[in-house]
């Protein structure tokens, strides 16, 4: 099999949300000492772009686009502890602390947008449901990160997205982080209004907004 | 007659389509393209659905004079207040799916809980109905807390007035349920039927 024909298959995989595939061609690369950079870049990074635009185009929903983010990360799972054997690090789209603000316990559209930028390139540390403010700035600091993204699902807990921001600006911290802004009460007047960076009304634009932001 | 004593219910029927769940997951459209192994995963929770859900409502009819006097129950005679659930065990094993990247099926089971609770909630309602009605008055629809002016926090009136505990509900300090998938509201009786925006066949 050609690389070429490598990379086909692997792009497949995951369009067409085939884990044990997914998993086999990675597993695949890893023996055939494939350079795994390569296998990801021009095989599973097209594969989950093709997803994203196929669910623009309205091909494809929800669902699937679970499916292929699962396929990533079973295949990544594969890939990733081999490149930290040879000190190699896999490219990130950057770094992103997510999690439902405090106050709030669902965590399911969290738990989707993180799951899908995960599958696209983002390094992202899922800090939960119920978390308390500090917890995202300090995080944030600790773990470098690049954005944060907060969830809320009712407008009693979304006035802890404007808090946030706040204490960002309070700590001179707020032009250090990209912040984006999502859950079922949240669009983006409000958004704008609280000084979010960025807003996203579902799991895959929140995706494409990440990548816009960054 | 100040307040009736609380009612608990525990029998329910769960009628939820395929077509409700489909939706609530995305695909939006009837004429939607669905990917087949949805329809397994959605076939798969429906054997396990009743294994784990454990629904129960409990409600309490009281006088206006007894309740909180919040301006949402202007005008009643009667209010009852309710809450209902699946009980816990859905979301953990929703939970445990995702954590184990099976992101779908703890995805649909998650619907599958939501419409479950949405039924216990229409159960419950029917049963209120039909004992307004009994008593000669008429229903409201129902409606719960954090909805126009009847504040998230009036979650807390309704915890004082009903053993929640006693299904397995507990409130936490920002007035969430847990288990997530309850619901809690309140239906005011009314003496004429044109106080109500309800619907009457």
């Amino acid at each position: 099999m050609t690389k070429n024909e490598l990379w086909e298959k692997i792009k497949h995989s995951i369009i067409d949300g085939n884990k044990v595939d997914a998993v086999a061609l990675a597993q695949e690369a890893v023996d055939l000492k494939v350079d795994l950079t390569e296998v990801i870049e021009s095989g599973y990074v097209p594969g989950i772009q093709k997803v994203g635009d196929m669910w623009e185009n309205g091909e494809y929903f929800l669902p699937e686009l679970i499916t292929s983010a699962e396929c990533m990360k079973a295949a990544m799972d594969i890939l990733q502890p081999e490149m930290e054997k040879i000190h190699i690090k896999a490219h990130t789209q950057g770094r992103v602390i997510i999690g439902t603000i405090t106050g709030d316990i669902h965590d399911i559209g969290k738990n989707l947008v993180s799951s899908l930028l995960s599958a696209n390139g983002f390094d992202v540390i899922d800090l939960g449901a119920d978390v308390k403010l500090e917890d995202f700035i300090q995080t944030a600091q600790d773990r470098e990160a690049d954005l944060i993204c907060v969830s809320a699902l009712l407008t009693t807990t979304m006035l802890g997205q404007r808090r946030l921001i706040e204490l960002l600006r309070e700590q001179e911290l707020y032009d250090r982080f990209k912040i984006m802004v999502g859950g079922a009460p949240v669009n983006r007047q409000w958004a704008q209004d609280i000084g979010a960076h960025g807003y996203a009304e579902n799991a895959m634009t929140a995706v494409k907004a990440a990548k816009d932001l960054l | 007659m100040a307040r009736l004593p609380v009612t608990t219910l525990r029998d329910f029927a769960f009628p939820i389509s395929e077509r409700r769940i489909l939706h609530r997951i995305g695909y939006k459209s009837r004429t939607a393209k669905v990917n087949p192994s949805v329809i397994e995963i959605i076939d798969e929770h429906r054997q396990r659905l009743e294994a784990l859900l454990q629904p129960a409502a409990l409600f309490r009819i009281l006088d206006h004079a007894d309740t909180n006097q919040h301006p949402i129950f202007e005008g009643a005679l009667q209010v009852a207040l309710c809450v209902c659930t699946i009980g816990p065990d859905l979301e953990r094993t929703s939970a445990e799916f995702i954590t184990n990247n099976d992101i779908l099926k703890g995805f649909v089971l998650d619907a599958f809980g939501s419409e479950a609770a949405e039924e216990v909630a229409r159960q419950a309602d029917a049963a209120i109905v039909k004992a307004a009605r009994n008593m000669g008055l008429w229903p409201s629809k129902r409606f719960s807390p954090g909805y126009g002016i009847w504040d998230i926090k009036e979650q807390k009136y309704i915890f004082a007035t009903l053993p929640a505990a006693d299904i397995g509900i507990k409130l936490t300090e920002s007035c969430m349920m847990i288990p997530r998938k309850s619901v809690s509201f309140r239906i005011n009786f009314y003496t004429e039927k044109e106080q109500t925006t309800r619907s009457f066949r």
